[in-house]
């Protein structure tokens, strides 16, 4: 299986390094979950990952694009979509999305109509016309989706892409999210809700201190932690440390 | 959207769909729209019989009209330099779309130059709206030329917002993408201020005090007077004369595409790097241990006192709010000193007015932007001893500004300090009671912008009552039992705006559905 994303010694100092020589892979196709504790690196790996912050050292392939050198290329096949929705209030839904499909340079009639898939399939058809200053919370989120879908990408980043949804939005989410993995193409999340990642990753990352500390499909990570029949929260705690803390 | 979807065209007219929603959009559009149409009548009435007067008038070039024309070009560049510096902070930090619009395939030049270019629309809206009513009927009957007064107006925009940019990068180079927007945001206000400031400079240290016009005919009339013939540049171009005209916008557009196109790529790190860093923790001084044990009062009171003291830049935002009313103060400080009685009424009552408009401002920090309402409305504490607690948080800096002052016009008249510390105290309590009852909720960082979101009746009544505590003050100070009148006035106000718990908490629902 090809590598659709390459970080080899990945670093982001701030006042300190908050990615630290960071080297990942992950393959064309899969669903890679991103872990760690609070103030890990996972959020300022994926946006470096997105070309929004320029890293220290280090390189970034996306599908073999030097993502660094080739910037608008490597943008061209990932979606970045934040934990917080990054919608504008004045804008409609479909306006949202029109524009979104401007700036990734989709043909507009090709982008209204898939707006137009988007938007029923998220269960936004009737609300495509009201300005997105009014959406809960989950309408937020599943137009920002819907954005983060419209150029159809090749790889999706995804921060904390469950945090405050309802069941049925987060079920309506996941299976999005799993049918696109299930047409060939490359999701990369970070969460916090660790029964989402043992169920829907291929395979999971945990990185501490900026750093990856283990990587593997669930049953590698359970023998690296010794923890043969131990759910995700049990290895990830072991693997963290944070068990002893717990019990200490 | 106009133009081809990515271009440069439809990022503008994106940008400038945007702008319009903001100020047609939300409750307040329609009475903002309303406000603009009577203005614009108003001033178009106005207009016309300007240019009745002015046809067939040819505008003198001499010393007089040129430095006129070149004290009126700096102004306004430096006022549109202080709107596109404030700008371009927030174009860093407000605007949550450079997210999207950094992770999109666009070149993120294209983006930042469109984003400085709307800025710069921005101011050059501001002012051709001012004078379009009167420029139309001008052009109307016979002075058509005068219209390039337009492109002027859009050459001193460009670099204006062009030396914003520049301003806004040095900043980052130098104190850092952390501090840079409250930096930036005060460096507006003092640039927007300067003009004023500068006029009062020679009636604080107490030479005659004579109008700019007054002094700008003098320096006309002064014989020693030697302009270069640049100085007649911005004149001749706003009346049409062609050479000038290009030289002001090759200059004005020279800046901001040279500026847009050197800096705009260290601009979009600055960004990222903006953003990234409020991830950040910072480091703060550990406050005394207990000092949170002592009743609800006392634990509210602490906690805003640390939060305001964790927060220069906040503070420092507050008090450029009333950096007009820095002359008065000195001028009233100046006779105070030099025993001129007659000048301390008219003093004393600037102060009150200055301590109504500071308390409102952090009262509304504390009482309105609280970030955990819900945590104190939960808690098993009475709301009036946390909202007085909040209040006197408020009033405690305002306090030790005000000390200073008051103390001077005591010395030199006890009676009138007596009633400016008491106004003081009493206007900044009432709008602190106003912030109470009509609470806007808010963050502390959209300080600035709350004045956009509040009510129109809410700021009517701050100023009123603000107002007739001041003119109570003033009359006190010189001993005129007429102070009586404005001070009932004042009361009767807060009796009639006054609410009840469950109304506050009401209106304070609705606000945060």
């Amino acid at each position: 299986m090809a590598d659709a994303l390459v970080l080899e010694d990945l670093t982001k100092v701030f006042s300190k390094p908050a990615v630290d020589h960071l080297n990942l892979r992950v393959r064309a196709g899969e669903l890679y979950a991103l872990l760690g504790p609070n103030g890990a690196g996972k959020t300022t790996t994926l946006r470096m990952v997105a070309g929004l912050l320029k890293p220290t050292s280090g390189s970034i392939r996306v599908f073999g694009v030097d993502a660094l050198a080739e910037p608008a290329a490597a943008k061209q096949m990932i979606a970045w979509a934040p934990d917080e929705p990054m919608l504008y209030d004045r804008l409609n839904p479909m306006e949202y999305l029109e524009f979104v499909s401007g700036l990734w340079g989709v043909d507009p009639k090709e982008g209204r109509a898939r707006a137009e898939t988007l938007l029923k399939l998220l269960g936004l058809w009737d609300q495509r016309g009201q300005r997105c200053e009014a959406f809960s919370r989950g309408m937020k989120q599943k137009a920002a989706l819907a954005g983060a879908l419209i150029h159809d990408p090749k790889m999706l980043i995804l921060d904390e892409p469950l945090t405050g949804l309802d069941a049925a939005v987060s079920r309506q989410v996941k299976d999005l999210l799993l049918e696109r993995v299930a047409g060939g193409a490359t999701v990369i999340l970070t969460t916090h809700i660790l029964e989402v990642a043992e169920r829907m990753a291929d395979r999971i990352g945990i990185i501490q201190n900026g750093r990856l500390l283990a990587e593997g499909t669930l049953t590698e990570l359970r023998e690296r932690a010794g923890e043969r029949e131990g759910t995700l929260e049990d290895v990830f705690l072991e693997l963290t440390g944070e068990a002893e803390a717990i019990t200490a | 959207m106009i133009g081809r979807p990515g271009s440069t065209l439809w990022l503008l007219s994106h940008e400038i769909r945007l702008s319009w929603r903001g100020l047609i959009g939300g409750r307040r559009g329609r009475i903002r729209m309303i406000a603009f149409g009577v203005l614009a009548v108003g001033f178009g009435v106005a207009g016309v019989p300007i240019a009745l007067a002015l046809r067939g008038v040819d505008m003198p070039v001499n010393p007089l009209s040129i430095l006129a024309a070149d004290f009126v070009c700096t102004m306004v560049f430096t006022l549109m330099l202080s709107q596109t510096l404030a700008g371009a902070a927030d174009a860093l930090y407000a605007r949550g779309d450079l997210d999207l619009l950094f992770s999109s395939p666009l070149d993120p030049r294209k983006t930042l130059t469109v984003r400085f270019a709307s800025l710069a629309g921005t101011a050059f809206t501001a002012f051709a709206l001012l004078v379009l009513p009167v420029l139309i009927p001008l052009a109307i009957f016979g002075h058509w030329r005068w219209l390039s007064l337009l492109l002027v107006l859009g050459a001193l925009a460009l670099g204006a917002s062009g030396a914003g940019l520049a301003v806004s990068v040095g900043m980052f180079a130098l104190i850092g993408p952390k501090r840079t927007r409250a930096a930036a945001q005060i460096l507006a206000a003092i640039i927007g201020a300067a003009f004023f400031l500068a006029s009062q400079v020679r009636t604080i240290f107490g030479e005659r005090s004579t109008s700019m016009w007054l002094q700008l005919l003098a320096l006309a009339n002064d014989p020693r007077l030697r302009l270069p013939p640049q100085a007649a540049w911005p004149l001749q171009a706003a009346l049409g004369d062609p050479a000038p005209l290009a030289v002001m916008l090759a200059v004005g557009s020279g800046i901001f595409f040279v500026v847009t196109a050197w800096l705009s790529r260290r601009f979009a790190a600055d960004a990222a790097s903006a953003q990234g860093a409020d991830a950040g923790l910072r480091r703060v001084s550990r406050g005394a241990a207990g000092a949170f044990t002592g009743g609800v009062f006392a634990a509210t009171f602490v906690k805003e006192m640390r939060l305001l003291t964790r927060d220069i830049a906040l503070l420092a935002q507050v008090l450029l709010r009333v950096l007009y009313l820095l002359p008065v103060t000195f001028l009233l400080l100046r006779s105070a000193a030099g025993h001129e009685a007659f000048a301390l009424p008219g003093g004393a009552a600037a102060i009150t007015f200055m301590a109504g408009q500071v308390g409102a401002s952090l009262t509304w920090i504390t009482v309105s932007a609280e970030e955990t309402p819900e945590l104190l409305q939960c808690a098993p504490a009475s709301a009036a001893r946390v909202r007085n607690a909040k209040l006197l948080a408020a009033l405690a800096p305002l306090a030790l500004l005000l000390a200073g002052p008051l103390a001077i016009i005591t010395a030199a008249a006890p009676a009138a300090g007596l009633a400016a510390a008491a106004g003081a105290t009493a206007a900044a309590y009432a709008a602190g009671l106003i912030n109470a009852w009509y609470p806007t909720p808010g963050k502390r960082s959209d300080f600035l912008r709350r004045r956009r979101s509040g009510s129109i009746l809410v700021g009517l009544a701050y100023f009123f009552v603000s107002a007739l505590i001041a003119a109570a003050t003033g009359l006190a100070a010189a001993l005129l039992p007429w102070a009586l009148i404005p001070a009932v006035l004042a009361v009767v106000a807060l009796l009639v705006l006054r609410r009840s718990p469950a109304r506050i908490a009401e209106a304070l629902a609705a606000a945060q559905s």
